[in-house]
């Protein structure tokens, strides 16, 4: 992927000088005829592939982009990711560098920050190529404002899934008895839907009582010392532990191992972190449930929707606003689908999500 | 906890002792009342099982405190902890037996985690004292260094530490103690005889104090500045290697928020930032009342949204009330 990558340094070079050329007058017609879907993809034949992430050293993002090989295989095209490591500047810059390839291309990008997301749509836009954006984008600035360009923007909503996993933990301690809870920062936003989504499972389980609830700051060492003050505080009145990422869940499962309690109290995060799939996988220390985005499904499934309005499939001006700017399923992660989560899908699993890029909508993002 | 039972049980202690061990008696009086306070409004704080958390929380922050005063009493500074802390993990954790590769190295993994701790000190030191460079830009450049090598090492996923007998001194206890507050007090005890007994410990007083009267007394003092950021880098490494027997993993953020707590745990204790005033042992007291507060608030029950603020509020009017006679002293921003 790497190799890919300086490929695309190089070929940017040598064709800089032809763009200088073909590419300003390709550039400005096709934001002449932006609104017309597909308008430069038969000029140029083929669609580039792209996905932008942070880095392919991190799991999260690495399953990411073989989600979208995954894509690129089903229409026989290699698929090139940039990878900015965490640097809004060179994401940018990577984004523009695309522009002068003067072909067009379909982008699926993780953007850096929420202020990043409006430079790189506009560069997208100018450069007539296409994007989906994902998780970070201010609140008030929607796709349809800006271009048919920006063809959508995906993101979770933690409360649906934050009922579901803490249901999970409910069934595993026999829907009776205390827990505590674990918080993020308190102001971020996944700390509060992930929270709200407790609060509405607890209404549904009149058994289960919340003993306690604070903030570890997403950190697992803060996560530890809470745990064992809290077990402190509670004693055996604690039946499950609940925390709203799995970074503090294995701090808290630490506590637990420290009072001998590790396997006797189910544990339950978010995130899917690698420890925690497996931990869910073995079983031994009752890590009962996480909650994972699909990162694959993030990499295939955004890549076609780009592609598909990219090569015309999608009419964009035509999509309602839902289909713009959604927060898509998230799934639970148990040991019953865990297996799912530790490897690629195959290609024919994916096929799905390719076809319909849609299928996975919960709802419109406000 | 435990020093409030050595000055009202031990028969025949001399006060003075006490107080230059401790500190003035202002920050041992807070902590005491805080001990009080919490004891009576929780039933849960003053048994055995919070005993032992507390002692297991107080242990990491003790360290990297421990180190800081060395340094502080110079009227320097180390921001590189966090930095060091995850190198020194990632070391440690990478050369035991892990899930990352076939390395088994036992305690000598142990000694490499540390070790990189005291070379992480030995730079600092060099380039401060040599180049001249205000010890807090060193350090906090070094710092960054410090996470840039745990980032390469971390490669996207925290190694596991495997070595079973290594985990249990993370989480298991001796007597009713935690291995890891064993640790501690030997550290501390190692540090109260170096500050009394050694010269890098006793210079450190008098370069904080005045420098050139240092120099001019032909004491070749560049030796022990670097001697005592070595000292700081070790402690630095150890914590980082205690924080990896805790966690079960070795993590490029394991330090982090400790190089916060350890300034106010040394400032607090009664350590002046601006040199040749306190010692170890009230760095003691303040890092107890650090860790006390953040227990105690929790069990009585305070609202985790304005937790933090009750405890600003408490050290700022902690270190307000005891530092009252210090108040000339301790500034270090005039």
């Amino acid at each position: 992927m790497r190799i890919q990558n300086n490929w695309t340094k190089r070929a940017l070079g040598i064709m800089a000088i032809s763009a200088l050329t073909v590419g300003l007058a390709a550039c400005s017609s096709a934001s002449d005829e932006q609104n017309v879907p597909g308008g430069g993809a038969e000029s140029t034949g083929e669609v580039a592939l792209v996905q932008g992430i942070r880095s392919l050293s991190n799991s999260y993002h690495a399953n990411w982009a073989e989600g979208g090989d995954l894509f690129g295989a089903s229409i026989g095209q290699d698929v090139v990711v940039l990878s900015d490591e965490g640097d809004s500047q060179k994401q940018l810059s990577l984004v523009k560098g695309l522009a002068a390839k003067g072909q067009v291309f379909a982008l699926n990008i993780d953007p850096n920050t929420s202020s990043d997301t409006e430079a790189i749509v506009r560069a997208v836009t100018e450069a007539g190529g296409y994007v989906v954006t994902q998780w970070n984008k201010p609140a008030d600035l929607n796709p349809w404002d800006v271009s048919d360009n920006w063809v959508a923007h995906i993101s979770f909503d933690g409360t649906g899934s934050g009922t579901e996993v803490s249901q999970a933990l409910f069934d595993d301690m026999g829907g009776e008895g205390g827990i505590i809870a674990i918080q993020g920062i308190l102001d971020n936003v996944p700390a509060k839907q992930r929270f709200a989504g407790l609060q509405a499972a607890l209404e549904a389980n009149p058994g289960i009582e919340l003993l306690d609830d604070q903030t570890a700051n997403w950190s697992r060492t803060e996560a530890l010392a809470v745990t064992q003050t809290l077990l402190a505080k509670h004693g055996d009145k604690v039946k499950g532990v609940w925390a709203a990422n799995d970074e503090m869940a294995l701090g808290a499962l630490e506590a637990l191992k420290a009072a001998g309690l590790a396997g006797k109290i189910p544990v339950i995060g978010f995130d899917a972190v690698p420890q925690a799939l497996e931990e869910i996988q073995s079983g031994e220390n009752r890590y009962v449930a996480t909650v994972s985005t699909d990162p694959w499904w993030q990499g295939a499934a955004g890549l076609s929707l780009a592609y598909q309005a990219a090569s015309g499939a999608i009419d964009v001006s035509k999509l309602t606003h839902e289909q713009r700017a959604f927060y898509a399923q998230q799934t639970v992660v148990t040991t019953e689908n865990v297996t799912d989560f530790l490897a690629a899908p195959s290609a024919e699993a994916i096929q799905v999500d390719i076809d319909d890029p849609f299928a996975r909508i919960v709802s419109a993002i406000n | 906890m435990s020093r409030s039972d050595l000055v009202s049980s031990a028969p025949g202690v001399d006060l003075r002792k006490i107080q230059r061990l401790f500190g003035t008696g202002g920050p041992l009086v807070a902590l005491v009342v805080l001990v009080a306070f919490f004891s009576l409004a929780s039933s849960t704080f003053f048994t055995l099982g919070n005993g032992s958390s507390l002692l297991t929380q107080l242990s990491i922050l003790l360290v990297v405190a421990i180190g800081l005063t060395f340094v502080i009493i110079l009227g320097s500074l180390d921001l590189s902890i966090e930095g060091v802390m995850a190198s020194s993990s990632l070391v440690f954790v990478l050369l035991a037996a892990n899930d990352r590769n076939d390395s088994d190295l036992g305690f000598l993994a142990v000694i490499a985690g540390v070790l990189t701790g005291s070379l992480f000190g030995l730079l600092n030191g060099v380039l401060h004292v040599h180049l001249k460079i205000p010890s807090f830009m060193v350090t906090l450049g070094t710092g960054a260094i410090g996470i840039g090598i745990a980032t390469v090492l971390f490669g996207g996923r925290a190694p596991r530490l495997m070595d079973d007998s290594l985990r249990d001194l993370g989480f298991g206890s001796l007597g009713g103690i935690p291995k890891l507050a064993i640790i501690a007090v030997i550290v501390l005890t190692i540090a109260l005889l170096v500050q009394r007994f050694t010269r890098v410990g006793r210079y450190g007083y008098a370069i904080g104090g005045d420098e050139q009267v240092m120099k001019l007394s032909g004491v070749n003092i560049n030796r022990y500045k670097v001697l005592s950021f070595v000292l700081t880098g070790t402690a630095s490494g150890i914590a980082g290697v205690m924080a990896a027997l805790q966690l079960g993993v070795g993590d490029v953020t394991i330090g982090g928020g400790y190089l916060f707590t350890a300034i106010t745990a040394v400032v607090l204790g009664g350590t002046a930032l601006v040199g040749g005033i306190g010692g170890v042992g009230r760095t003691l007291v303040g890092a107890a009342i650090i860790t006390v507060l953040a227990n105690g608030l929790i069990l009585i029950g305070v609202n985790p949204y304005v937790q933090v603020a009750v405890q600003g509020l408490v050290i700022v009017l902690a270190v307000a009330v005891t530092g009252w006679s210090l108040r000339k002293r301790v500034r270090a921003i005039k």
